[in-house]
């Protein structure tokens, strides 16, 4: 195998960016997997950071932030955070986001504020380990046409019941979402080190849709926490091809999906 | 010349007391954020603060660590690229400080909110969520029906939230340049400087460079904070080191890593505060600990030509040190 797990995990989500779209991306792989996207298949697509830089491809390496020199030292435009995450987010107007999560369960609900081991309770309590929080993650999951959502696949990550909803996915699945007026319609997908899951239908569970050619169906769900169930159209995704590993590997020019 | 400059430790004397809502702008985890103010924060021994920052940043991770704050609403409590901020993680998970959680959208709502003066924002995000139902404000009031209070449109009949205006005592808000009256141009995204700005009951700058007016003249679309809401002006180049000021300088990435490294324990608080906080007195002082070649380094990043316009009115040092005098 001439790729990592993270790379083939990277390539599996720029492949859910289509050219044109009005596109967000969080720091980090989210990041890697958009302008990968943007090097390879989707030249056209219109990548804004949720602080409001418009127009930029990062300049020496993946920026460490939103708001990085490496991504500000290339703009055309500099607005602010009502500007990008309300604006053009929480209004509906983006057509797609990625996002990542510390702990997801089976309707695409993502936790990024705390690890409280179960349920909280009817009382708030302090985390035993504190998270990120939300971030503009939640403004994503609601605003965005639709989501990505990348994590690395193990079953502390991928629970029945996330500890806290950080990011609203189908909440308890049906039509449950549709209980509030969200202008984006869900997570569409949850690509992993191991796989791609996408919602059923109708009962919006997600279900494995795809494992890679160095993964199988039986892994992916020896590591996920809830009965995992498989898509009638399980299938392998194709492995990425030359061009687009050289794509996301000039993008990725400091080496981060390779390390492990 | 009628001028808002004043040195950093009056500033903080003036504009900081125990038990304080203290705001810093842009408060972003690696960009502009004027850290120097919360060091001096920690030196003037600072208590019970309850900070309201848009995101965190290293200061708000170093005033967790110092046991400055008590209470902290934020959207966003990482360090982005540089990881989970330790100082900030530790106090949350003892409980020593209490953090309430909203997103992005919703902390840049709330000021806007607070500098309109209305009651709330509509919140059409964050409900449905945790962030609604839990307050770790109101433990006991579970779903939560005090932090984001359901509210109706009465054009649809459909559900939103509201949420809560902030109108913080001081803000204090890191710009690229501002002239000695305190009109401010800030290179890079703005974030939400200019909500913030218009909600603080007072408003203190802290600028890299200081120039002349004439340079506002110049340039009076870009001016998105003018002197009239300003109170006071603190020049202190670096003042975001080691995060980074677009323009200016990048951020320093081994220092990013050694201060959160520091920040994970009371050992490494303490050395850090000896050499960082306790170790300088005069803006000179700042530049001698981040070191004359980091600063040279720092200075040569890819987004310096965005601060070429500007150089011509750039004031001097001798000046400034007169108008400070």
């Amino acid at each position: 195998m001439n790729y990592t797990r993270q790379e083939m995990m990277a390539i599996a989500t720029g492949r859910e960016i289509r050219d044109g779209e009005l596109a967000i991306f969080g720091v980090g792989l989210s990041m890697l997997a958009g302008f990968f996207a943007k090097a390879h298949h989707a030249p056209r697509v219109r990548a804004i950071t949720e602080a409001g830089i418009f127009g930029a491809t990062p300049i020496g390496g993946l920026p460490w932030g939103v708001e990085c020199n490496r991504i500000s030292a290339d703009a055309v435009s500099f607005t602010n955070a009502i500007d990008a995450l309300g604006v053009l987010v929480a209004s509906g107007r983006c057509d797609v986001g990625i996002i990542g999560a510390a702990q997801l369960d089976k309707f695409g609900n993502v936790n990024t504020t705390g690890i409280w081991d179960g349920d909280i309770g009817p009382t708030y309590r302090p985390p035993r380990v504190r998270l990120t929080g939300s971030g503009g993650a939640n403004d994503i999951a609601v605003g965005c046409k639709r989501y990505v959502i990348m994590a690395a696949h193990d079953k502390k990550r991928f629970v029945e019941r996330v500890d806290y909803i950080s990011s609203p996915g189908y909440l308890e699945g049906g039509n449950a979402r549709s209980r509030y007026p969200f202008p984006g319609s869900g997570p569409s997908a949850i690509v992993t080190t191991l796989g791609v899951l996408r919602p059923d239908p109708v009962t919006k569970e997600f279900l494995l849709d795809g494992y890679y050619a160095f993964s199988s169906p039986d892994e992916v769900r020896a590591h996920t926490g809830w009965p995992l169930r498989y898509s009638p159209k399980l299938s392998v995704v194709p492995e990425p091809s030359d061009a687009e590993l050289a794509a996301l590997r000039h993008v990725d020019e400091t080496g981060m999906l390779r390390r492990s | 010349m009628a001028h808002k400059l004043l040195s950093l430790s009056e500033a903080v004397r003036r504009f900081s007391w125990d038990g304080m809502q203290y705001s810093s702008g842009a408060a972003l985890p690696i960009g502009a954020d004027a850290l120097v103010f919360g060091r001096e924060m920690v030196r003037a021994g600072r208590r019970d603060v309850h900070a309201l920052f848009h995101c965190n940043s290293q200061q708000l991770n170093l005033l967790c660590a110092a046991d400055v704050i008590g209470k902290a609403e934020c959207g966003f409590s990482g360090l982005e690229g540089f990881g989970f901020a330790n100082g900030l993680r530790r106090a949350v998970e003892s409980g020593r400080v209490v953090l309430e959680d909203y997103s992005n959208l919703s902390m840049g709502l709330r000021f806007l909110a607070g500098a309109l003066n209305w009651p709330f924002a509509l919140a059409t995000t964050n409900i449905g969520s945790d962030l609604q139902y839990r307050s770790a404000f109101a433990p006991e009031d579970y779903p939560s029906r005090s932090k984001i209070p359901g509210v109706v449109d009465p054009f649809t009949g459909n559900r939103y939230g509201a949420l809560s205006p902030l109108r913080p005592d001081v803000a204090v808000v890191h710009v690229t340049m501002a002239d000695p009256e305190g009109n401010a141009i800030i290179l890079g995204t703005e974030w939400s400087r200019y909500e913030l700005s218009r909600a603080a009951k007072s408003l203190v700058l802290v600028a890299d460079f200081i120039v002349r007016t004439e340079c506002m003249r110049q340039y009076p679309n870009l001016v998105r904070i003018p002197g009239v809401i300003v109170d006071a002006v603190v020049y202190w180049p670096f003042s975001a080191w080691p995060q980074a000021s677009p323009g200016v300088h990048d951020g320093d990435e081994a220092h990013m890593r050694f201060m959160n490294q520091a920040l994970a324990t009371e050992a490494g608080y303490a050395e850090y505060r000896e050499r960082f906080i306790d170790g300088y007195r005069t803006r000179a002082q700042f530049r001698a600990l981040i070191g004359e070649e980091n600063v040279e380094r720092l200075t040569n990043g890819p987004t310096r030509f965005l601060m070429d316009p500007y150089r011509r009115w750039i004031v001097s040092e001798a000046e400034i040190e007169a108008l400070e005098a």
